[in-house]
């Protein structure tokens, strides 16, 4: 703020009351009860019961929540870097225009969630599913892919990089944001499209790359959650248990609220884990450039 | 292009077989006596009239809810510069990488120890935080792209905050609210895990749920389910096609992209 702004600038402060109140209710205070119900047994029936640190205790001895922890860290490893390096390559396809194959690259995305896992439980059915069926007329047989571990891992990671929407939209602004006057003086040196690419794209894209593969690590954490609720169930054998779905089933079905509260809180500490990685990689790569 | 939407394609054309045949054997791109009666048989084994009209009253509370939250909170954070600028729009981004996950659980004991689950509140509000912490970001970037002295001007002349929000900051952010609406429909429309917690009984279900109980009666005829599946995503993008223009749009400065 610079020294000697009208008055009226700190009145415009309130307008962010609303925000604030109902960021403190609905994210902060949930936040911090789950801190503390994770040291409590609670059922949702009888008052909460402390028990220290057991919770944290069990979740280093229960095998299912290391599966579940792993199929979501493995989830974000695969899902993460295809969805970027798509939305990257539909971005730079089409930043020239194109709105009517843009707007059909972002219609995915618009679809409801469970409509979304319907739609794919029913392509990718092994015996009626449209996949199948023309997989069958070209003479493949094999289509009981979401009956294997990696079948189906592979099948919820291909859905979600149908649904790409908002990373790709934030790439096109980047994109069209690059000053069009270096591309032309690359055209006059005659660098070639890959040289292009990774000379001068690829530097000055890095840091949005970087945020929105932050960002994407933390939504990959939850959109398994639906998918796996719909299309697999978790299976097969735990193979799509991710952490939101093992949390739902914990805290939810069998209402054990304090100990999916402890696997939140480990969950939110490994996402900021990583967020916090990516953010000091970029830094290091940053200074390395400036060097 | 062809490949991103050849699933909803396909979902339309299998919604519009007849239900009640057996599977086909081959790929057949338009099934035989395609019809509506997929529709009438979806409309039939759940209350999705009902589903639907409450969802269309969720989204009409929560759009415009969320707009205006995120406006002011965004025309706020605008306000400042320097290291302020910095610290808060980066707790902001902080706010919205929390994973909605890691909420789930408490928000509910929250709610249910203030007697409102069961209720459309827990479901509303969300629209006070602006819907989503990234729409209040969007909203305080552009208003940052705004020339200060408008501001400062209207200030001379004795204008309050409210009054510099709805005549002088709002309309030069129209793009920025067509993006906002249409993402913060999406949330309201699409939102499958609050109704899911919250709320039970007929009356209650949003289109979202409609959908899932219709596939919870064990339904095997695709037709149907494919159906409904077409009746929750249409409203979503037609609201879609509607604002892209303000947001996909061709030229430079024009849409929300071209700044």
């Amino acid at each position: 703020m610079k020294p000697g702004a009208p008055r009226g600038r700190e009145a415009m402060v309130w307008l962010a009351a609303p925000f604030l109140v109902a960021a403190a209710l609905l994210v902060g205070l949930p936040a911090l009860l789950a801190l503390g119900l994770a040291f409590t047994e609670y059922d949702a029936l009888s008052a909460p019961r402390f028990v220290g640190v057991d919770h944290f205790l069990r979740l280093w001895d229960d095998p299912l929540f290391w599966t579940a922890l792993g199929n979501s860290l493995l989830f974000a490893a695969m899902a993460v870097p295809l969805r970027l390096a798509v939305a990257l390559g539909l971005a730079l396809l089409l930043h020239r225009g194109g709105r009517l194959a843009r707007s059909a690259v972002f219609l995915p995305t618009v679809v409801p969630d469970i409509a979304y896992a319907l739609l794919w439980l029913w392509l990718l059915n092994p015996l009626y599913g449209p996949l199948a069926l023309a997989l069958k007329a070209v003479g493949v047989a094999d289509t009981g892919w979401l009956l294997t571990p990696w079948g189906a891992r592979g099948a919820l990671v291909a859905l979600t990089v149908f649904q790409l929407g908002e990373v790709f939209v934030v790439l096109l602004a980047a994109r069209r944001e690059l000053p069009e006057e270096l591309y032309e003086l690359c055209e006059l040196e005659g660098g070639g499209a890959l040289t292009v690419f990774s000379k001068v794209t690829l530097p000055l894209m890095a840091p949005t790359l970087a945020l929105l593969a932050a960002r994407d690590v933390v939504v990959s954490l939850q959109t398994t959650f639906v998918p796996a609720l719909v299309i697999t169930q978790g299976g097969p054998r735990y193979a799509t248990t991710f952490l939101p779905l093992y949390i739902y089933q914990n805290g939810f079905e069998y209402l054990r609220l304090g100990y999916a509260s402890a696997m939140t809180w480990v969950m939110f500490l490994v996402t900021a884990a990583m967020v916090a990685a990516q953010l000091w990689v970029l830094r290091g790569w940053r200074a390395s450039k400036e060097a | 292009m062809v490949l991103f939407l050849a699933p909803l394609v396909v979902m339309l054309t299998g919604s519009l077989r007849p239900p009640g045949l057996p599977p086909p054997r081959g790929v057949e791109l338009l099934p035989e006596g395609a019809g509506l009666a997929a529709y009438a048989a979806t409309f039939e084994l759940v209350p999705f009239g009902r589903a639907l009209l409450n969802s269309v009253l969720l989204a009409a509370i929560m759009v415009p809810l969320s707009v205006v939250t995120a406006s002011w909170a965004g025309l706020a954070l605008a306000q400042t510069s320097g290291w302020r600028w910095r610290t808060l729009a980066g707790a902001v981004l902080l706010l919205v990488m929390v994973p909605a996950t890691a909420v789930w659980l408490t928000r509910f004991a929250v709610f249910k120890v203030l007697g409102l689950t069961g209720t459309a509140v827990p479901l509303i509000a969300p629209a006070l935080m602006g819907g989503s912490p990234l729409f209040v970001l969007l909203y305080a970037v552009a208003f940052r792209r705004l020339p200060q002295e408008l501001f400062e001007a209207a200030r001379l002349e004795g204008a309050g905050p409210l009054r510099l929000w709805r005549s002088i900051a709002l309309p030069l952010v129209r793009p920025t609210t067509a993006a906002v609406a249409l993402l913060a429909f999406g949330l309201s429309w699409s939102n499958f895990i609050d109704p899911l917690l919250y709320l039970s009984g007929e009356d209650a279900l949003t289109a979202p749920l409609a959908l899932h109980s219709l596939e919870l009666l064990g339904s095997t005829q695709w037709p149907v389910l494919l159906a409904g599946a077409v009746v929750v995503t249409l409203p979503a993008v037609l609201a879609f096609l509607g604002a892209q223009r303000m947001f996909l749009g061709e030229e430079r400065g024009s849409g929300w992209l071209g700044r």
